[in-house]
């Protein structure tokens, strides 16, 4: 119930955060995509299992503030978050720039999903050279703001976990 | 024996989200806007819009501050045309008050001036942006208790904005020209003709079905031509609106229609105040 609430204040305030202040804060022209930052640091942190509930539950909330067929965002950050699961578990890094990295290769990678998806269901709009100057702008935002977010969502996970009992 | 069990139940789990994505997208695609759906998309942008107002009021003057001190340099550029532009026109302005006249006389003539009066508004705040990159929207707080709904034009001072798509009880959606699924229909200025006005994102809006033998200058006014084109969608947009002005001129793309960019009047990164047109005054 606790990791519930959490993790929809998490998606409550990315949405808020996305749609008001970063709407006027742009790097040359692109916002970032907090949802696809929040799915790939939660997969990053607790494995694919809690990647995809986290994309599926961003991505929905998502779709629905859209003018597009619903379910997209969310396939796509299901899909995302459970890769991102999945790769944590096979590649160990102790570099603090291994996250940053992560978060910038699975951005990219989500928008241009995004994009394919859009595509075969004719909903995409835009050229395919736009699409990945946004993909390549959104995943260069996030990188640079994942040192920032990176601690917040850390402390927000391991606060969710369910308490340890020690027993003697 | 544990791990391989924890990775089944992953990958369970994720094809059962992965079907519900699925099958959400087919359901919406299948049933359009009239769906359960996208009845929950509006109930979703009610619920939201209120803490979108809430934290616009909050962080737009921070917001604004950091984007002014971003565009900074081209303020300056901007105040120094601008200031030009007022010394020539205060020079004009005297020259032109009996074109004015003229002017004012011949719309009351045409009846211009009533129907343009005639047009039943309401002021609306923007307080949110799309949430996606490839989606150009915005979020008015004023919604169906205002009268506001789906089609109906939205302007602002410098000019048209685009039209509502989706209402809640106090929130709507507006699909700004610019975005790609965007058509209006348009008439320039000097020469009459008229084209459909497309959306290009951040580029400038491409006008075509211009007819090829038509004098284009760039700076040439575009405004609404005031009826709807079939199977295109969107409103009917009153006439006369401005939309922008003509920036370049295409050449041979195709002979049979002429190609033209247009700069739109109204700046969308600093859009605050709108006017929603709830009807034309004929009904």
């Amino acid at each position: 119930m606790r990791r519930t609430l959490l993790l929809a204040a998490v998606i409550v305030t990315s949405l808020l955060l996305q749609t008001t202040v970063f709407a006027d804060l742009r790097l040359l022209g692109a916002r970032p995509e907090l949802l696809y930052l929040v799915t790939i640091v939660f997969a990053f942190l607790d494995g694919p299992s809690a990647g995809a509930v986290t994309g599926f539950a961003s991505g929905m909330a998502e779709d629905f503030l859209l003018d597009q067929p619903k379910g997209i965002t969310a396939l796509t950050l299901t899909l995302l978050g459970y890769v991102v699961g999945l790769l944590r578990q096979y590649v160990v890094s102790p570099s603090p720039l291994f996250p940053v990295g992560l978060v910038a290769g699975g951005t990219f990678a989500g928008v241009l999903f995004y994009g394919v998806v859009s595509f075969l269901l004719g909903q995409l709009a835009v050229s395919v050279p736009y699409l990945v100057r946004v993909a390549a702008l959104s995943a260069v935002y996030n990188a640079i703001l994942t040192p920032l977010l990176f601690p917040v969502l850390r402390r927000a996970v391991e606060a969710s976990r369910a308490q340890k009992v020690v027993r003697w | 024996m544990a791990l391989p069990s924890r990775t089944r139940s992953a990958r369970l789990l994720v094809l059962m989200l992965v079907s519900a994505s699925l099958v959400t997208i087919t359901v919406d695609y299948r049933q359009g806007p009239h769906g359960p759906l996208a009845a929950a998309g509006d109930a979703a942008l009610a619920a939201i819009s209120p803490l979108q107002d809430a934290v616009s009021k909050v962080t737009k003057p921070i917001g604004n501050y950091v984007s002014t001190l971003v565009r900074l340099p081209s303020i300056r550029a901007e105040n120094e045309a601008l200031r030009a532009r007022v010394a020539e026109l205060e020079a004009q302005v005297a020259t032109s008050a009996d074109l004015a006249a003229r002017v004012s006389q011949l719309e009351a003539l045409l009846g211009l001036r009533e129907e343009l009066g005639a047009l039943r508004t309401v002021g609306a705040q923007v307080i949110a942006n799309s949430v996606s990159n490839l989606e150009w929207t915005i979020t008015i707080d004023k919604g169906s208790s205002d009268g506001v709904g789906v089609d109906m034009p939205v302007i602002a001072p410098a000019g048209l904005v685009g039209h509502v798509v989706r209402v809640a009880p106090d929130s709507a959606i507006v699909r700004l020209i610019i975005d790609p699924d965007s058509a209006v229909a348009a008439r320039l200025d000097v020469s009459r003709a008229t084209g459909l006005l497309e959306g290009q994102g951040q580029r400038d809006l491409r006008m075509r079905l211009v007819d090829p033998a038509t004098e284009v200058q760039p700076g040439e006014r575009v405004v609404t031509a005031g009826y709807r084109i079939p199977g295109v969608g969107g409103g009917l947009y009153p006439p006369g609106i401005l939309i922008g002005s003509v920036s370049h001129v295409l050449a041979g793309e195709a002979e049979l229609e002429k190609f033209v960019t247009v700069r739109p009047a109204v700046d969308f990164s600093a859009l605050d105040m709108v006017l929603v047109v709830l009807s034309d005054g004929s009904g």
